[in-house]
């Protein structure tokens, strides 16, 4: 009986290796004599035309979808990055110069600048290219600029399980690193996404294989081959007397498993981490430093369905935690690295951290351990409502070694609650209220140490239906 | 190339056919699920992904579905983008190249019918709409049972040897929908028409021919206002009637309705429990046909 079956897949197979049901029913015509009597197969072969899948956005457009996210911010007090966090994230660390670039480069809140702003016009367009790849671009529109966010194309026809995914895509590292910024049940990301890949993510060039094995339990194990280009893990320069490294220089693996709990609760946990073969950026005005870095995190989210309507009494409760070390070596600059590592020192740390200062570390550059996680809950209180809270805290550990100095840079906290009323699946409005409690990072004294913020947000989706992942 | 390809895919064909001893079925809604079981008999082994209890329009693509969606050979859905916020995510995440759609293994059920409310508008002011027709057929188990003759033919392609099981599950299923749904018929005498919460009874009611009062909600997927109720009221008022809602549907609009017209308000599942057979789902269509017959039982 399989014999008969695995036949049947043979002969699609040699049609062409493209298994439709029309080749299917060329190569059962052709083992046929014409005065054969007509298979009983036939009667669902003529019927092939009319039972064609019938979804919206088969009609050979792509599925296009807009996406306009409006904000309004107030900060009550303007806030510096995170102590230890300006590295990478602010490529110009901790000079003077820096606060030429400071309002611009102010993109702590995922670029949530005070006053009306529209954050984002997203298009998606998404089709499936042919039989063998779906393709999917998101596109984004901001005052100043249009920038590719995601293109790719994965793979629809690998066996056993595999899949290929190439082009620009968000890393499928951690849990929310792959939502756009409309999936989130905050307005912002949370710190640790920021600060440890910049701030769309772990958005890169690459190419990913991934595999489901065929096991009762969901398990999915990625690796990733990336450009390396991300600021708070892969920064990269790659010119002006920086050694230039090939592509790719960013390799990340990951591996996900969420027992199946039935049809009210849903939980997945995941592992990942990446290593970074370059990690360069410009540390004062012509002087550079060169490395490279690694991280690991752990992600883990539960969902509960209330069975409500419209999400009522649907609870969602997610964490995610990251651990990053880089190393960096000074390179090139007029000046020698000791004249600028004691004049940083003087400049930032000296009066708050020399309590801190170690024993020599056996490094001439710099080294950092840092940590962060966020743990946050959102519940559905009435149908088409929804209320969270959410906790961040960067620099759990928080070590820098620079030159044989340790600067331990302390720890900072953010708390945010928000309020969600989503009056279909296609607009959302929320408002959203953080108060940051930054660790004293020694640096100048205009610039408040705990403050809020508050964000009106409206966010509504034109077009297609797009579906959302887990 | 060519060849390669088709030596390729006969191994892959191969290592499959071995690791599979019963034909692995998933359907998205229970309802599809016991349709599924009566055509495939012993030769499948159904699992469904939509538990009866919540609203097929509203689920969230889960791991558990991606993994069932990984092993399994054939897909069962209803279509007409009743699926469309989490099946193509979770086909997604599947990596199954068998079920993808385009492929012989996957089968939307609205394919095969002539659906009603088609050709609307597609546009959002109307609400959360269908452009390819109303996708409930699932409720009128003749529409089913016609979908399901459609499926039969497909699966007998693709599992020549299970042809006739198909078939013969296919055909009794019709049967039985037929000889229900003629029994219900004549019990019907002077029904009560139905204002149902949302646009899903058409199916049902029109193979019935009883009189449908529209929906409570103003426009699909949205919820009524106290002024629309109000309307409502004034607009039916001193006729006879009952209101119908899933369970898995907001209760207050229907209750209120219900007190201020002096209706019967019913309010019950309308898929079938997830490892149901066919006689269970046509009980659970009798439930709601007593309810016409009988209004205030």
């Amino acid at each position: 009986m399989k014999k008969s079956y695995c036949l049947l897949w043979g002969s699609l197979a040699v049609a062409g290796g493209l298994v439709t049901a029309s080749q299917a029913q060329d190569v059962l015509n052709a083992q046929k004599g014409p005065l054969d009597p007509p298979s009983l197969n036939m009667r669902a072969m003529q019927l092939r035309d009319a039972d064609l899948p019938r979804t919206s956005g088969t009609e050979f457009n792509p599925a296009i979808s807009l996406i306009i996210d409006f904000t309004y911010t107030h900060n009550t007090d303007d806030l510096e990055a995170p102590a230890g966090f300006e590295l990478g994230a602010h490529s110009h660390g901790h000079g003077e110069e820096d606060h030429s670039h400071h309002d611009e480069e102010h993109g702590h809140s995922h670029g949530l600048e005070d006053g009306f702003q529209i954050r984002a016009v997203e298009l998606n367009l998404s089709a499936t290219v042919d039989p063998y790849f779906d393709a999917q671009t998101t596109i984004h529109f901001s005052d100043d600029d249009v920038e590719v966010e995601e293109a790719f194309i994965t793979s629809r026809m690998l066996p056993s399980g595999l899949q290929l995914k190439a082009g620009k895509f968000l890393s499928d590292v951690g849990y929310i690193n792959k939502q756009h910024a409309h999936d989130w049940l905050f307005v912002d990301s949370p710190w640790i996404q920021e600060y440890f890949f910049g701030d769309e993510g772990l958005n890169e060039l690459g190419v990913q294989l991934s595999w489901l094995p065929p096991t009762e339990t969901y398990i999915r194990l990625g690796a990733e081959a990336l450009q390396g280009d991300s600021e708070g893990i892969a920064s990269y320069i790659g010119e002006d007397g920086l050694s230039e490294k090939d592509s790719p220089r960013l390799f990340t693996g990951f591996a996900k498993i969420a027992p199946d709990l039935g049809s009210h609760h849903a939980v997945q946990y995941g592992a990942f981490g990446g290593v970074s073969r370059a990690f360069q950026l410009e540390q004062h005005e012509e002087e550079y430093m060169d490395g490279d870095a690694w991280f690991a995190g752990l992600d883990f989210v539960y969902k509960y369905n209330g069975q409500g309507s419209h999400g009522h009494r649907n609870f969602a409760l997610q964490a995610e935690y990251i651990y990053r070390q880089i190393e960096l070596d000074p390179l090139g600059g007029h000046s020698t690295h000791e004249e600028h590592a004691h004049e940083e020192e003087d400049h930032h740390h000296e009066d708050h951290h020399e309590d801190h200062h170690d024993e020599g570390h056996g490094h001439h550059g710099q080294e950092w351990k840092q940590d962060g996680l966020y743990v946050q809950a959102v519940y559905g209180f009435a149908p088409r409502w929804n209320a969270g809270l959410r906790y961040d805290v960067l620099g759990l550990v928080n070590d820098g070694y620079d030159h044989d100095e340790k600067m331990d840079f302390g720890t900072s906290y953010r708390y945010t609650g928000q309020l969600t009323y989503a009056p279909t699946e296609f607009s959302r409005f929320r408002a959203q209220a953080a108060y940051t409690e930054l660790a004293d990072s020694g640096h100048e004294a205009d610039h408040a140490h705990d403050g809020w913020q508050f964000v009106l947000q409206y966010t509504v989706s034109l077009g297609a239906h797009g579906a959302h992942a887990f | 190339m060519y060849m390669k390809n088709s030596v390729l895919m006969l191994i892959l064909c191969v290592v499959w056919c071995a690791e599979a001893s019963e034909i692995r079925v998933v359907a998205t809604v229970p309802n599809a699920g016991v349709l599924a079981r009566a055509i495939g008999g012993d030769q499948v082994q159904v699992k469904v992904l939509a538990p009866p209890d919540r609203d097929a329009h509203y689920l969230e693509a889960r791991p558990s579905m991606m993994s069932a969606l990984r092993r399994a050979d054939l897909l069962v859905a209803i279509g007409a983008d009743l699926e469309i916020g989490w099946l193509p995510a979770a086909i997604r995440g599947a990596q199954n190249a068998r079920i993808q759609p385009g492929q012989p293994a996957y089968f939307e059920l609205a394919s095969a019918l002539d659906l009603l409310e088609k050709g609307k508008p597609a546009d959002r002011a109307l609400g959360d709409v269908h452009p390819h027709g109303n996708p409930h057929f699932d409720y009128d188990p003749v529409r089913l049972a016609e979908a399901g003759l459609v499926l039969a033919e497909r699966w007998a392609v693709l599992y020549p040897e299970h042809a006739e099981t198909f078939r013969a599950g296919a055909h009794h299923f019709m049967e039985q929908a037929r000889k229900r749904l003629a029994e219900w018929k004549m019990r019907i005498d002077d029904p009560a028409p139905v204002l149902a919460y949302h646009a899903d009874f058409v199916y049902l009611l029109d193979a019935l021919n009883v009189q449908s009062l529209g929906a409570i909600e103003p426009l699909p997927g949205i919820p009524p206002t106290a002024s629309h109720l109000q309307e409502l009221v004034h607009r039916l008022a001193g006729e006879k009637g009952v209101i119908w809602a899933t369970d898995y549907q907001p209760s207050q609009a229907g209750q209120f309705m219900a007190r201020a017209l002096s209706w019967t308000f019913i309010q019950m599942p309308i898929q079938a429990p997830i490892d149901a057979e066919a006689d269970a789902y046509f009980n659970l269509i009798e439930t709601w046909v007593n309810a016409i017959v009988h209004p205030n039982e």
